[in-house]
């Protein structure tokens, strides 16, 4: 006894006992709770994780919609002006061309009445020169016709004229 | 010297047998604080934001759990997870309370209260670590031999004794003596890392007279190498423990 450190006794018994009662007593007491805590808060975690991947994934398609419809009015948006642009262009063509056809049609009626008129004046002059000469005749008829007085005559005439005019 | 060092031991009677009564006491001081430690630990449980006790407690199911795992594959282990989270906690602060001094102050002597020899028991300077007794470890790595034949029968039946002869009869012999030198290293590991330690702390602490003052820094050196020793040799039990029962259960032996 003493001196030597290594002594086999009863101790070694009542320590396995001991020890394996402190076993039991943790596992069921705190490792097994905490344990179960453990898992339970991994899965916790996990689902947390697929929810939050669900839910950008949803994210995401919303996005894409929201980009398609964007694209999609865009694309309207342009086709309705493009139409629009047509249609006025079209109109303002029509515009043109039926003032164009308006002056024409004024142009001619135009044409055609200055043409009258002309015609009516030639044909009143045409009379007129007619009437004058009937008178330069009877006038040279009266006055004897000598070489003398022709000068006076046809000045007279184109006197007679002009004044006409 | 260590004649000098180590003193009579207590010894508690029973009939004619006798237990340590020195490392009895400090065996069952060290499992209530064992006990306090994971009830604080434990008292409000939550699986949401852990408080800090909860947190020491899961570092270590973590700790012991990736061993495990490391070594047998979770699911074939996680019977053993218990044994080995007490086996880890418990040769820890086993280790641990041979560092602490005398928080008793000689009350037991001051007093004469001679019940169950309570003053002989805490008359030296400094509590001393259950492991620090052969029984104690050996009483563990017995344990840790008993569950590796068990669960190697439990896992391959009787199957698993066909590996003490193999790949021939011979080797039976070798077979034997690596079963029973297992819990004998184990032991032995243990029991001398830490009864060492304590017996240079007695020494230091011996130191005549005015060097006692002298002996503050290497008591302090020695003191934070002790922890450190007690830490590692926690962990090569538990992971020793581990590999010898990962080999009795794996398939591929």
């Amino acid at each position: 006894m003493g001196g030597n450190p290594i002594q086999f006794d009863y101790t070694f018994v009542v320590m396995i006992v001991s020890f394996l009662l402190l076993v039991w007593l943790l596992s069921s007491k705190a490792w097994g709770p905490l344990m179960k805590m453990m898992e339970e808060r991994r899965s916790r975690i996990e689902s947390m994780l697929a929810q939050a991947e669900n839910e950008r994934k949803q994210a995401d398609q919303i996005k894409r919609e929201y980009q398609e419809e964007m694209r999609k009015a865009r694309q309207e948006a342009q086709e309705v002006i493009a139409k629009a642009t047509k249609v006025s262009e079209a109109r303002a063509n029509e515009i043109l061309a039926a003032s164009h056809e308006e002056a024409e049609k004024i142009k001619k009626s135009a044409l055609a009445d200055i043409e009258r008129e002309r015609d009516r004046a030639i044909s009143e002059v045409k009379a007129q020169v007619a009437d004058l000469s009937v008178l330069v005749a009877e006038k040279i008829i009266r006055q004897k016709l000598d070489m003398k007085g022709q000068g006076k005559l046809i000045e007279q005439f184109i006197q007679e004229v002009g004044e006409m005019q | 010297m260590i004649k000098e060092v180590h003193e009579e031991l207590v010894l508690w009677h029973l009939g004619s047998m006798t237990f340590h009564a020195k490392t009895l006491v400090m065996t069952w001081m060290t499992m209530f604080l064992i006990c306090v430690f994971c009830f604080m630990g434990v008292r409000h449980l939550t699986s949401g934001k852990p408080g800090k006790m909860q947190n020491v407690l899961e570092w270590i199911v973590d700790f012991v759990s990736n061993l495990v795992g490391d070594n047998m594959g979770l699911e074939k282990g996680r019977p053993i997870l218990g044994y080995l989270l007490t086996l880890i906690t418990f040769v820890f602060f086993s280790n641990m309370i041979g560092l602490i001094p005398n928080l008793t102050f000689n009350l037991f002597e001051h007093f004469h209260i001679e019940f169950a020899h309570l003053d002989k028991i805490f008359e030296e300077p400094v509590w001393s670590s259950p492991t620090a007794d052969i029984n104690i470890t050996m009483a563990l790595a017995i344990l840790t031999i008993c569950m590796v034949i068990g669960l190697g029968v439990k896992h391959k039946g009787l199957h698993y004794f066909h590996h003490f002869i193999e790949p021939f009869k011979v080797f039976s012999i070798i077979h034997i003596i690596d079963m029973l030198s297992k819990p004998m290293t184990l032991a032995f590991r243990l029991f001398g890392n830490i009864f060492a330690g304590e017996i240079l702390i007695k020494v230091i602490l011996m130191l005549p007279g005015k060097s006692v003052l002298g002996g503050i820094p290497p008591m302090v050196v020695w003191l934070a190498f002790s922890i450190f020793i007690g830490a590692i040799q926690s962990y090569v039990f538990t992971v020793l423990t581990t590999a010898y029962i990962s080999q009795a259960v794996s398939s591929d032996h």
